[in-house]
């Protein structure tokens, strides 16, 4: 039996083991001083979701006066509205406060059929809960700003005999403040759901016994009344992934000087959760517009995991992320820069351990970084565009039999107009997440293309392949890694943790260890059953 | 129970197997790396070079008729091989066989036949020679042109495959050799030796000179695929020799570890064609083994 040859670790690797147990202990001494006595904080290290919101509205004019009302949402200490973008060719927008409620008004002359307007803004959101003191009572007055929401409405039926009895049916008219509310949130949130658009007044809401959000609403919102606890509808809108065309009406009732959102439809008791938007309080109509013109609306809802801003606040000391916002950097720029390297760590592992071929060390880590204005899967489709516009140029221009660099050249115009058609083709599509394409940096894609040029060039269609798939399947690793916006934030808080990198390199350049790869290169020497 | 022990001991196998064989990553840290420095690969890549080291060293290598170190030096190199049937043009700077064009009859004055039955005039020649000097087969922008006489192989090779070149590949450490091959072309191969163009490798036992292993790439074999030539069992000829003429080349040069390629001339005997300082690693598949027993054999 041969001797054991392979050690995991080339010889002479005490030196090696000195360097990286010194960065280690670097980057532990130093972590643990901030963490200890500087006071940042690792739980805000945790991304926040953020809603990109885009409501797009659609209307034909009959090259006449036009005008479209709607509520725009205001930040608060539930939601954070930012990045707020309007387009509507045409269309002349103006804003107004009324009511507590932001009110943006769209209007023009001579307006065609296929108007469109795109309103959209970014939403970072916390979900509100409320600890109800049960010893509340019902006060005997109020301040002369909540009166009013104690009187009837149009749809809110609050003298109707009707609702008073049911309010003495549900022990709603006596108790404490509290016991109130939990009936009549009980009473309300048990009643059947109803898939109905329009809308029910309290009354019908009681009489029908099921209704739909805005029915148990204005229930919920009578009846409170009715037992002397101010109380509103409030409008707004779930924001999941996805194209939304319904909106939402929850009610809040005025307890111990705040208003306490409850939503009996969905049975959130005291709570507005994280995904509720609030768009305007009151018994409002969610779009008022121009009749005849067969007005359409939509929100279009993504979301994406960022860097909680309460994590910035606590790097205090030497915060590159402020340094760079006093510059007028862009955070991108400040990640790509910082996960660069980690990405480049995973390139490693995926080349000398799995042995996965690749063009190049570092540009599937610039690929990855790239596709993180686009997401991974737009990104990756755009990279197939070019190395398709590249290989089909490569095609067209080989009979011309011009020199190397001529050709690059020309490939790279190709591959310029590629990007631009395909976000010219997005933008037609909706697709808005891929018209970000253009924002690829084309010296990134310039690289790539070479790459997979010389590839074909030279090993011939089958390799170039090969490497194309491998370059890919590492680009999707280093994405998955470089986008997470926990390590972002681990990063920008402790770039130390760059000096862990640098040790895990100089191991994983001792590595001596057979790759993945190679035991499928050499199975049958492996695993052959007699030796001959 | 004996599933399990049976589990146990292929693990085992494998586990012994997988230590004795050499990766990409051994090879380099612990074989490139530190065996060849890099400045000196120029002595391996340019096979001009290489010639000039081992001439000087007095191995044997093939004859160089003409040399052109730039364009001003075809014309001479012409005159020279108006007087000869056969000879090889090479590249100094290229891998992998590309430029290579052996001539193997003149069948008019001015007028030869390549080994792939092409006919081939002094027009052509000259412009092949050019593109060689341009680097269109090189890494660099430009290259040297050389003319070699052509070898003949011996009988042995013939019977393997006789329309290109066999040569023995010996990969050596510190002038040791570790293990041994021949490598045999195939229609598939295009006529090239090299076992990833889909050339066959078979085992030399570095004792005896026996063929005992035959590899096409993916299988073992015991004929040649197209040929149906037997393979294995055959002894190299003057195989003591074949292994002194390698040991002495890489003695030569700088380089610790290589690649040594020997070829058998029916008249000259084992002449050393060319040498690399990053030879491949396949040579654990044609061999069956992996080259941990065989480096661990040489004094550190």
């Amino acid at each position: 039996m041969p001797e054991p040859t392979n050690r995991p670790i080339e010889r002479g690797w005490k030196r090696h083991l000195l360097v990286m147990a010194a960065l280690v202990g670097i980057f532990a001494v130093s972590a643990a001083y901030k963490l200890g006595f500087l006071g940042y904080s690792l739980a805000d290290i945790m991304p926040r979701t953020r809603y990109d919101v885009a409501l797009e509205m659609r209307f034909d004019g009959h090259d006449d006066d036009a005008s479209v009302t709607t509520f725009l949402p205001m930040s608060d200490s539930h939601q954070t509205i930012s990045d707020e973008e309007s387009s509507s060719p045409g269309l002349h927008l103006t804003t107004h406060s009324r009511g507590g409620n932001r009110i943006a008004n769209w209007s023009g002359v001579n307006i065609p059929a296929g108007a469109r307007i795109r309103h959209s803004f970014a939403v970072l959101a916390r979900a509100v809960h409320f600890q109800l003191d049960p010893k509340l009572e019902v006060p005997g007055s109020y301040p002369a700003s909540v009166v009013p929401y104690l009187k009837p409405e149009k749809d809110i039926q609050v003298d109707a005999a009707e609702i008073r009895q049911r309010l003495t049916e549900i022990g709603a008219d006596q108790g404490s403040l509290v016991a109130r509310l939990d009936a009549i949130f009980r009473a309300t949130s048990a009643m059947p759901q109803r898939p109905f658009k329009g809308v029910t007044d309290a009354l019908t809401a009681l009489r029908l016994g099921e209704a739909s959000c805005n029915g148990k609403s204005r229930l919920f919102v009578a009846l409170s009344r009715a037992t002397g606890i101010p109380a509103r509808l409030v409008g707004g809108l779930i924001m999941q992934s996805g194209v939304r065309r319904v909106s939402h009406q929850w009610a809040e009732a005025y307890v111990g000087g705040h208003w306490v959102p409850f939503d009996a439809t969905n049975k959130h008791f005291a709570t507005l959760p994280e995904h509720y938007l609030t768009l305007y309080y009151g018994d409002e109509v969610l779009y008022r517009h121009t009749k005849d013109i067969n007005f359409d609306y939509r929100y279009v809802v993504e979301t994406m995991l960022v860097p909680s801003p309460k994590a910035k606040a606590s790097f205090h000391v030497f915060n590159i992320w402020a340094a760079f916002e006093r510059l007028g950097l862009s955070f991108t720029l400040l990640r790509t820069l910082l996960m660069l390297p980690i990405g480049a760590l995973v390139v490693v592992l995926l080349r000398n351990v799995v042995g996965t071929p690749t063009y190049g060390t570092f540009l599937p880590a610039l690929i990855a970084a790239a596709a993180s204005e686009t997401g991974a899967l737009w990104g990756t489709l755009g990279l197939i565009v070019v190395v398709v516009v590249v290989a089909f140029g490569r095609m067209l221009l080989v009979r011309l039999e011009l020199l190397h660099s001529p050709t690059l050249a020309i490939l790279l115009a190709g591959v310029a107009v590629s990007l631009i058609t395909i976000t010219m083709i997005a933008d037609q599509l909706g697709l808005h997440r891929l018209t970000r394409i253009s924002l690829f940096p084309i010296a990134v894609v310039a690289i790539t293309s070479e790459r997979f040029y010389l590839s074909l060039a030279e090993q011939g269609v089958a390799t170039a392949l090969k490497h194309l798939g491998g370059t890919f399947a590492v680009v999707f690793a280093c994405y998955i890694v470089m986008s997470s916006p926990a390590l972002q934030v681990l990063v920008i808080g402790f770039p130390e943790v760059l000096l862990v990198v640098v040790a895990l390199n100089i191991y994983l350049g001792r590595w001596v260890g057979v790759r993945l790869s190679e035991y499928r290169r050499f199975r049958q020497l492996l695993l052959a059953r007699a030796k001959t | 129970m004996s599933a399990l022990a049976e589990l146990r001991r292929v693990l085992t196998r494998l586990a012994v197997r997988r230590d004795a064989l050499v990766g990409i990553n051994r090879r380099n840290v612990t074989l490139v790396y530190r065996h060849n420095p890099r400045r000196y690969y120029p002595l391996a890549d340019d096979k001009l070079l290489t010639k000039e080291r081992l001439a000087a060293a007095g191995v044997p290598t093939p004859r160089t008729l003409a040399q052109c170190d730039g364009l001003y030096a075809i014309s001479a190199a012409l005159e020279i091989l108006a007087a000869h049937d056969d000879f090889v043009i090479k590249p100094a700077g290229a891998s992998g066989g590309a430029g290579i064009i052996a001539v193997v009859e003149r069948v008019a004055a001015g007028r030869w036949r390549t080994a792939g039955g092409k006919d081939i005039g002094v027009a052509q020649i000259q412009r092949h020679l050019a593109e060689v000097i341009f680097g269109v087969y090189a890494k660099d922008i430009q290259d040297r042109a050389f003319i070699e006489e052509r070898i003949l192989p011996h009988p042995f090779f013939d019977e393997l495959w006789n329309e290109g070149l066999c040569d023995v590949r010996v990969l050596t450490l510190e002038s040791r050799p570790l293990m041994a091959m021949i490598r045999v072309p195939t229609r598939r191969s295009q006529g090239r030796a090299n076992l990833h163009q889909g050339g066959l490798g078979l085992a030399v036992d570095l004792e005896t000179g026996h063929t005992f292993r035959a590899w096409s790439g993916h299988d073992t074999l015991r004929t040649h695929p197209e040929t149906g030539a037997a393979l294995l069992g055959r002894e190299v000829p003057g195989w003591r020799d074949v292994l002194e003429v390698a040991t002495r080349a890489a003695a030569a040069l700088p380089l610790g570890y290589l690649g040594v390629d020997v070829v058998i001339d029916r008249r000259r005997g084992p002449m050393v064609l060319e040498v690399n300082a990053r030879p491949g690693l396949e040579i654990q598949n044609v061999n069956g083994t992996g080259l941990g027993p065989a480096l661990a054999a040489v004094p550190a």
